[in-house]
């Protein structure tokens, strides 16, 4: 009995001393791992000449895209440009309410073709766009339709194209007014590490407010 | 005597249990040690291939330049060119951008690549990698989301994801040949392991085995066994204290076989002194009893009892100096070839037993090597006590009887009355000394001791004795004595 006993004692020692041995041979599959920051790569954007657009992805999601508006004068611009080595803003900045219409002018043939598209309603032709700077840092956009019924993507495309043609960091207030008279104000809120917005937002849970923990491998 | 090759023998003996106990030690401690090895070697292996793979395909990213919106167009070569810098190992490069889909490879879309992976890329825009597993085969893929910079300090998320598949072989070759290295390590110390376990297990064994061949040789009387004591462990203690007590018994079986000889020999020395002032009185007795019929009445029968109580008395003498002569094994036998059916017709013609009170069934020429004189010792009592207890007639019956191959042929000797038998509460004591077998009759005419002569006599013949009822009533002594015609010499 006792003898018993020991042999099965002893051979569950043995089973808890190999196990360890056989369980984990090889390679093991992981978890999705973070490891460290983002790939930056260089886009080229100058803001004196170009502007960012921002489309609907195929995913849900906003994508910004360079462009070049149409009645510009890029080859001055950019000589300009260059010839100051782009240097603090000596240059004027392309005007928010040309960034708003060509937002509204849809994406284009490359943006498509990449499958990016616009929760946006179709620009009304002679239609205006009023923006005003209020203190603080805020914006204020008149937009030529009405706001009621646009989805949470449309209002993020303008807030994020109207905050970034503001600032080059986008952090700015942005203050949305329809024809109807609705109105809605937000913060775009696409740029890693940046808090969230404030007051009435458009993007309830894009904020992109996440620590940041340091690169693990595992 | 197969003690020796019973203990090599035994499965679960104290030599299997001390090498097993050895070998498990031994195999916990070697393959705890391996494998912790192995672990830890496994990882510093992963975590550097990883490492370098993650770090490098990111600077191999941010070194390339991409347009806003992404054209599907020439990105293919924009993918390849990072293809080929791949570190440490060669990958493939994916993008996927809006619906755009690409590789350097030939498929656009990658097979290896989870939807867990894509969505951790998606929803934050930080590296991640994940090993996968595919047909045996190990992955690491990494999923590197992009973003690029609207000012110096700040950066957006450009919507571009780009995945790099790395196939793991050769960290899978570098971490087999450290399972085969931590295995060749532990084996070894396992066979290592088994040397001092045999010696543990000798050195226990060793005495173990010397104290039961000791124990062995005292069981069978040699009271003398010591056991060599060596070193100063628990089994040196054992030996020590196996010694102290076999002394202590040697001691007290020699003084307790001095006071049975004192004993014995005072028995044999009172019944020697009795005899010779005996030998004077039966004298006297006789001539008193030739005289008594000229006495009065009343002295005649004082004299008379007088005369029979001694010869009582020289006959207990007698029998108390024959059962002291047994005792001290100094009773011999003075075997003869002998007719035994003549022999036992002398005895009952000597004590004139040749009324119809005994009746003889006694085959001819059966010859024994006897003792004539014990012989006629063993009949005479045998018959005496069925005359004097039992009932006639008293039947004396002779005959040989062929015993299991191998043993010699029996002689056997019944002598039955036809009386109402022994109780079954007196068989076991039957041949004791003193025993009387009818309390109410202490004082009969024999010493008591007739029957224990009867055995000791048989006994020295190398023969037996067996006291039991007939059947049909009756009280039957057989005696079984070796028949040693042939062969006995002289």
């Amino acid at each position: 009995m006792r003898r018993a006993r020991t042999r099965r004692r002893a051979a569950a020692v043995a089973f808890a001393a190999v196990v360890p041995l056989l369980g984990g041979c090889g390679i093991q599959e992981t978890d999705a791992i973070e490891a460290g920051g983002p790939a930056s790569f260089q886009a080229f954007f100058d803001r004196n000449q170009e502007i960012l657009l921002f489309f609907r992805s195929p995913d849900g999601g906003l994508s910004p895209v360079i462009r070049t508006p149409p009645d510009s004068s890029v080859f001055d611009g950019y000589v300009e440009g260059a010839g100051e080595e782009n240097t603090d803003d000596t240059a004027e900045p392309i005007p928010t309410e040309k960034a708003v219409l060509a937002l509204l002018g849809g994406p284009a043939k490359e943006d498509r073709a990449a499958g990016l598209s616009t929760s946006l309603p179709a620009a009304l032709p002679g239609g205006s766009v009023k923006v005003e700077l209020l203190p603080g840092g805020r914006v204020a956009t008149l937009l030529p339709f009405f706001l009621e019924g646009l989805d949470t993507t449309a209002l993020r495309q303008l807030t994020c194209t109207i905050a970034y043609s503001q600032d080059a960091e986008g952090q700015v207030v942005v203050e949305l007014t329809g024809q109807d008279g609705v109105s809605r104000s937000g913060t775009c809120g696409l740029a890693p590490n940046s808090t969230g917005s404030t007051g009435n937002t458009p993007e309830e849970t894009e904020t992109r407010a996440r620590p940041t923990p340091p690169a693990t491998t595992g | 005597m197969s003690g020796g090759e019973r203990s090599r023998v035994r499965v679960f003996g104290l030599r299997t249990r001390l090498l097993f106990a050895f070998l498990l030690v031994a195999a916990v401690s070697a393959g705890t040690t391996a494998a912790l090895t192995y672990r830890e070697a496994r990882t510093a292996v992963l975590k550097t291939a990883q490492d370098t793979a993650v770090t490098s395909f990111r600077e191999q990213v941010q070194l390339t330049g991409f347009s806003l919106p992404v054209r599907g167009e020439g990105l293919e070569d924009v993918l390849r060119d990072l293809a080929r810098k791949s570190k440490p190992h060669p990958w493939v490069v994916f993008a996927e951008y809006g619906s755009l889909r690409a590789s350097s490879g030939e498929n656009p879309v990658s097979t290896v690549i989870t939807p867990e992976l894509r969505s951790a890329a998606r929803a934050n825009p930080r590296g991640a990698f994940e090993r996968v597993v595919k047909d045996g085969v190990p992955y690491l893929t990494i999923a590197m989301p992009t973003v690029f910079k609207t000012s110096p300090d700040s950066v957006l998320p450009s919507g571009l994801v780009l995945y790099a598949v790395m196939r793991m072989t050769d960290e899978q070759i570098t971490i087999d040949a450290l399972l085969m290295a931590a295995r060749d390590g532990a084996l070894p110390g396992l066979a290592v392991a088994l040397i001092p376990g045999l010696l543990a297990a000798r050195s226990v064994l060793r005495p173990v085995r010397e104290l039961r061949q000791a124990a062995r040789s005292m069981g069978s009387g040699r009271l003398d066994t010591r056991i060599v004591v060596r070193g100063s462990d628990e089994l040196a203690d054992l030996a020590r204290t196996f010694n102290e007590s076999t002394g202590q018994l040697e001691r007290s079986v020699r003084e307790l076989r001095e006071a049975e000889e004192r004993a014995r020999r005072f028995a044999s020395d009172v019944s020697h002194e009795l005899r010779t002032p005996l030998a004077g009185m039966l004298a006297v007795t006789e001539v008193l009893d030739e005289d008594a019929d000229g006495l009065d009445a009343d002295t005649a029968r004082a004299v008379r009892l007088v005369s029979a109580e001694t010869g009582k008395l020289a006959v207990l003498v007698e029998d108390l100096m024959e059962i002291s002569r047994f005792d001290a094994r100094a009773a011999e036998l003075n075997a003869d070839e002998v007719d035994v059916a003549e022999a036992i017709r002398n005895t009952l013609q000597n004590r004139h037993w040749t009324d119809d009170r005994v009746r003889t069934e006694l085959p001819d020429g059966i010859r024994a090597r006897l003792d004539p004189r014990r012989f006629d010792v063993v009949i005479a009592n045998l018959v005496g006590n069925a005359l004097k207890h039992g009932d006639a007639p008293v039947t004396v019956r002779l005959r040989t009887e062929a015993g299991a191959p191998g043993s010699p042929v029996l002689l056997i000797t019944e002598v039955a009355d036809s009386g109402p038998g022994l109780q079954p509460a007196v068989l076991p004591h039957i041949f004791d000394r003193f025993y009387k077998a009818d309390a109410a009759r202490t004082r009969s005419a024999g010493s008591g001791l007739g029957l224990a002569i009867t055995l000791e006599n048989v006994k020295l013949h190398g023969g037996t004795i067996h006291a039991g009822n007939r059947p049909e009533g009756g009280a039957v002594f057989a005696v079984e004595i070796p028949l040693h015609v042939e062969g006995a010499g002289g």
